[in-house]
């Protein structure tokens, strides 16, 4: 999730190419109102988005019960912000830009290693 | 009427009698009648018959100072003393009717009888008299003549003076301050050399009674003076009298004076002025004119040689202190000369004053550059005042004023105002860094992750080359938006003079709203943009345009994050004003301003916010007074500050 096409479409296809499956969503709002089926492994989401902040939805869903996986990928430097995140059970705090080394690995931490996708096209 | 003794010694000669016979009053009081008549004889018998009889009528022969005689019609009566001796004789006369052919008429002039007339010692002179007569005898050269003549009527003391010679001549001072003084105090120096002459005419004249006369110029009080010299019987005096019409009833001392107080004036003005005499350019451009030519400055373009003419032969016929020490001379005769050397920088200058001759102006300005005579240029204010088209004189004055201090000031000041509003657009910089960066992040982010991607797809065993052709489009999409952020970033931290360019107010709005997007976004601020269609563009500084729609941005986007309360929310529109010009709105949610703070809000320096330097408001007011515009700060009725500009499409200068 993340108000940026521009990003959003860049972490769809490093998830396509490592054989993941994800959808997109441009804002919280968008994501929680989602009619499809709502049972991801894992959400990446920014953490600055016009209308609700990820920091807001990731309280949101917390309070809903939801323990989903929640990796914050910002370019927030403000540590407070960060405690909270990481207090609110998220799965890691990275900064943009990420290396997609340190992105799928915690993404394989996730989602757990028995899951992961077999490296595709080797 | 004259009244005379026994013995013919004029006691008395009236205003009427100065009319008829031409001779002033003062030549004649104490002189004999009968040296105005010459048939001897029959006066003799005619003094006769008067003593005998107590009274005598008929015609006379009297010679006038022009000498010819006319006749007059006299009637004589004596009048007798106590003891019944005849103590004098009052003398009635007119020119006698029958002597209709006399050629007199020289002398109705209708105030003649208002001749000046003076009475003067030139007995000390006999020496310089008799150089003269021998200079004359040589033919020797008119300069060394008039010279001695000159000194003739210095050396000339005036015996005695008539009333309107001390009118006209002696001001307020009396006749007993002109008697003893040198003739030359108080005649006209254009016409002394005349005096001088004529004296010597006189003084060297074989006839005792010839009179001697010549036409002076005018000089201001008279019209077309005569004057008349001739011997008095009194060695080494002389008469002398002075014709004219009155043209100033004001005296020529009044004139003198008042021309003397003039010429102080102008000599002590603080202004440079030159006086130039430009009247054969006058008759020039008449003819120009008559040819049918209106656009003088296309004929001037034409025909340059023109404006050459007129800076070399245009002569300045004086100037005074001020533009001596301006254009560092030595003496005024170092500044008199042909025009040319005010425009040795500035050719077009005296193209555009002769112009304004041409089309009649009363006056010129411009600014433009002048050279010293020791080789510095300065800028000056130049005004030309120019002759008014019936006037006498042909006189064109020119100032200059030095303005190079303040124009060199003014540079400075402006490159203050630059140096200032660059500071505050860094210091707004500095406020957005945060924005600034995430926005340069978020395409470096995408970029990163793109190429991370494509190397994937490119590391397996079956590379999608598709997919990576796709991505590297992406990367540089991305690419691109970094650039043209951080050429906006650039743009307004670098250090630069302003410049106007057709600028769209809509663009700058836009690409405002990307520096503050962030700030806007993190805050959950709501925008809403309400910008016309079509605006024509505006001659604007597109860097400093944008600061001040940033600035306002700011300002409310910190107002909304101060204000907990209600909706959060930033409203822009843009439109044409019914006067077309450009406005551009923008109200927030925010508290408003404090009804005290609205009359100061623009002021240098005035902040309320505990980190700000107020400058921010202030410069916005400058930048938008510099665009020929005006700004305005209000409270929304509905709450929420309300901030407005509105801009010219022209720029101020007026180039659109």
């Amino acid at each position: 999730m993340d108000d940026d096409e521009a990003i959003r479409e860049a972490l769809c296809d490093l998830m396509m190419v490592t054989g993941l499956g994800c959808s997109t969503f441009d804002s919280a709002p968008a994501f929680l109102n989602d009619p499809g089926p709502n049972d991801f492994d894992c959400l990446i989401t920014d953490v600055r988005m016009p209308g609700m902040s990820g920091i807001d939805l990731l309280e949101r869903m917390r309070t809903g019960g939801s323990d989903m996986p929640v990796i914050m990928l910002t370019s927030v430097l403000d540590s407070n912000t960060r405690a909270r995140a990481l207090e609110l059970g998220a799965q890691a705090w990275l900064t943009k830009p990420v290396a997609d080394d340190a992105l799928l690995d915690q993404l394989k931490t996730a989602i757990g290693a028995e899951d992961w996708p077999d490296e595709p096209g080797r | 009427m004259i009244i005379f003794d026994t013995e013919g010694a004029v006691h008395y000669w009236n205003p009427a009698s100065e009319a008829l016979y031409g001779w002033p009053a003062l030549t004649m009081i104490g002189r004999g009648i009968g040296h105005l008549s010459t048939r001897s004889e029959n006066e003799r018998e005619h003094w006769r018959m008067l003593l005998q009889e107590g009274t005598w009528q008929g015609v006379v022969s009297r010679r006038t100072p022009s000498g010819i005689h006319i006749a007059v019609d006299i009637r004589q009566y004596v009048r007798f003393a106590q003891d019944g001796t005849p103590r004098d004789v009052i003398e009635y006369g007119r020119q006698s009717l029958s002597d209709g052919a006399v050629p007199g008429a020289d002398w109705h002039i209708p105030d003649r009888l208002m001749a000046a007339s003076w009475e003067i010692d030139v007995s000390a002179s006999d020496a310089l008299i008799a150089t003269i007569a021998r200079l004359r005898d040589e033919a020797a050269a008119e300069a060394q003549l008039n010279a001695r003549y000159k000194d003739l009527v210095k050396a000339a003391r005036i015996v005695n003076v008539n009333e309107r010679t001390m009118r006209l001549v002696g001001g307020n001072r009396g006749r007993d301050l002109m008697i003893g003084q040198p003739v030359s105090g108080f005649w006209p120096l254009e016409s002394r050399a005349t005096l001088g002459e004529l004296i010597v005419d006189a003084m060297t004249g074989k006839t005792e009674d010839a009179t001697y006369r010549r036409q002076m110029p005018s000089d201001g009080i008279l019209r077309d003076p005569l004057v008349t010299v001739w011997r008095a019987e009194t060695h080494g005096r002389i008469y002398a009298a002075v014709n004219g019409t009155v043209d100033d009833d004001r005296s020529y001392v009044y004139l003198r004076a008042s021309e003397a107080r003039y010429r102080k004036l102008v000599h002590h003005m603080p202004i440079a002025l030159w006086q130039v005499d430009a009247s054969h350019m006058g008759r020039i451009y008449n003819d120009i004119r008559a040819s049918g030519v209106t656009d003088f400055g296309a004929y001037l373009d034409e025909h340059p040689d023109l404006v050459e003419l007129a800076a070399t032969t245009v002569q300045i016929t004086d100037v005074n202190r001020a533009a001596v020490q301006l254009l560092g001379g030595a003496s005024a005769l170092d500044l008199m000369r042909p025009v040319g050397y005010l425009f040795t920088v500035n050719r077009r200058s005296l193209h555009n004053v002769m112009i304004g001759r041409f089309n009649g102006q009363a006056n010129y300005e411009e600014i433009t550059k002048v050279e010293t005579l020791d080789g510095r240029v300065l800028d000056v204010r130049m005004s030309v005042t120019y002759p008014k088209v019936l006037a006498e004189l042909d006189v064109t004055i020119f100032s200059f004023e030095d303005v190079t201090e303040r124009m060199s000031m003014e540079a400075e000041i402006r490159q203050l105002q630059a140096d200032f509003t660059h500071a505050a657009r860094i210091s707004t910089l500095g406020e957005l860094t945060t924005s600034i960066a995430h926005e340069i992040n978020q395409p470096l982010a995408a970029i990163v992750t793109n190429a991370e991607t494509s190397l994937r797809w490119l590391s397996r065993d079956d590379p999608n080359v598709e997919k990576v052709k796709a991505l590297t489009a992406r990367i540089a999409a991305s690419g691109r938006r970094a650039s043209d952020i951080v050429q906006h970033i650039r743009g307004m931290a670098s250090k630069r003079q302003p410049e106007r360019v057709a600028t769209d107010l809509n663009e700058i709005v836009q690409e405002s709203l990307i520096f503050i997007r962030h700030e806007i976004e993190s805050q959950s601020i709501g925008i809403r943009t309400n910008l016309a269609r079509g605006l024509p563009s505006t001659m604007a500084d597109r860097i400093q345009l944008q600061q001040v729609v940033v600035n306002l941005l700011i300002n409310s986007v910190q107002a909304v994050e101060a204000h907990s309360a209600g909706k959060r929310e930033i409203c822009i529109d843009t439109h044409r004003t019914e006067n077309g010009a450009l406005a551009f709105t923008l109200r927030d949610t925010g508290p408003g301003i404090p009804p005290d703070d609205i009359d100061r809000i623009f002021e240098g320096f005035f902040t309320t916010k505990e980190a700000g330097m107020g400058i921010g408001l202030a410069i916005c007011q400058s930048i938008i007074a510099e665009h020929g515009g005006s700004i305005s700060a209000s409270n929304h009725p509905g709450g929420g500050a309300q901030f407005r500009f509105v801009i010219p499409v022209e720029a101020p200068d007026g180039s659109a």
